[in-house]
């Protein structure tokens, strides 16, 4: 009789704008699409845990809803770092990757900019380090993350969408491995 | 306990960029005593060594979180009868039970706005200007 062991299963899991989820778990790993969204990518290496939101701060000039705006930002990264802190994480061992942020709509205010200024600003405020990422441009993206060993994959999309009249051409895609 | 300016308000949040935008609502609330704590355990030394009139408290935090300060404040008589809001983004139906039988005053969750904000502090405090 052979006795054999299969090797587990990788989970790939899908977070879509204002989510957030947590693993300490190996084999799974998130995965998200962004324009002008940005996604944080937060985990402790010592405790191998870790986890990814995506948000999108709607822009608007006017104090009270940027404040609005700004608080539910807030939420959405405390509750990813508590999230880690459940699993054990440690706050002062924290480390982040920051992905998205694109101007993807010509013309329109810089909402992309909007996110990734917030989340810069409110890691250097928690002093979590930021170790890698890759934000702006005019190009969407699909991030991977794997929470326990914080490898990070973008693959950016080939332009903005544009109004087509005859079949497109294949996307050309920059597959780029970020560690 | 009826809302006054000079009213001592305690923001107790292990995230500082949470701190800074409550401080912030409160001072357009008109509140203009405002002290802050990074954990429960701060918050408690902070309470013991001169009273605020008003808590308001995150419930995860490091060292002594929102449930274990609440419980140590109203363990301590000169703190007992404070004022005690919890403001977190947890809805869980038995932590706010929990917090309700350690004797919370109010519980408003994030994100808040400056409306909600202002309608919880009033339920306990009163009206605000």
């Amino acid at each position: 009789m052979t006795l054999t062991t299969a090797a587990p299963a990788t989970r790939r899991i899908t977070i879509i704008q204002g989510e957030y989820r947590v693993s300490d778990d190996p084999n799974v790993y998130f995965t998200t699409i962004l324009g002008s969204c940005v996604a944080a990518c937060i985990r402790d290496p010592e405790a191998r845990v870790g986890g990814l939101n995506h948000f999108l701060l709607p822009g608007d000039a006017n104090r009270a809803a940027g404040k609005d705006a700004e608080r539910y930002g807030v939420y959405l990264m405390e509750l990813l770092i508590n999230g880690i802190m459940q699993k054990g994480g440690k706050r002062s061992r924290l480390e982040a990757k920051l992905f998205g942020g694109a101007r993807t709509m010509m013309g329109l205010s810089d909402i992309g900019a909007m996110n990734q200024a917030f989340a810069e600003e409110f890691l250097r405020n928690e002093g979590i380090r930021i170790v890698g990422g890759d934000l702006g441009g005019d190009r969407g993206r699909r991030i991977e993350y794997w929470p326990v060993t914080g490898r990070a994959r973008q693959v950016l999309f080939s332009s903005h969408a544009k109004v087509e009249t005859a079949p497109p051409p294949p996307p050309s895609m920059g597959d780029v491995d970020l560690f | 306990m009826a809302f006054q300016k000079n009213m001592r308000v305690l923001i107790v949040d292990d995230t500082s960029t949470s701190r800074m935008l409550i401080r912030d609502a409160l001072e357009q609330l008109g509140m203009t005593q405002i002290a802050s704590a990074n954990d429960g355990e701060e918050a408690l030394k902070a309470m013991v060594a001169s009273p605020s009139h008003l808590v308001i408290s995150d419930l995860n935090m490091p060292k002594l979180d929102g449930l274990g300060l609440l419980k140590a404040i109203r363990a301590h008589p000169p703190t007992k009868k404070t004022p005690f809001i919890i403001l977190t983004g947890k809805s869980d139906r038995a932590v706010i039970e929990h917090a309700a039988k350690l004797g919370v005053n109010n519980y408003i969750t994030k994100p808040f706005t400056l409306a909600s904000l202002k309608t919880g502090i009033e339920a306990v405090v009163g009206k605000l200007q």
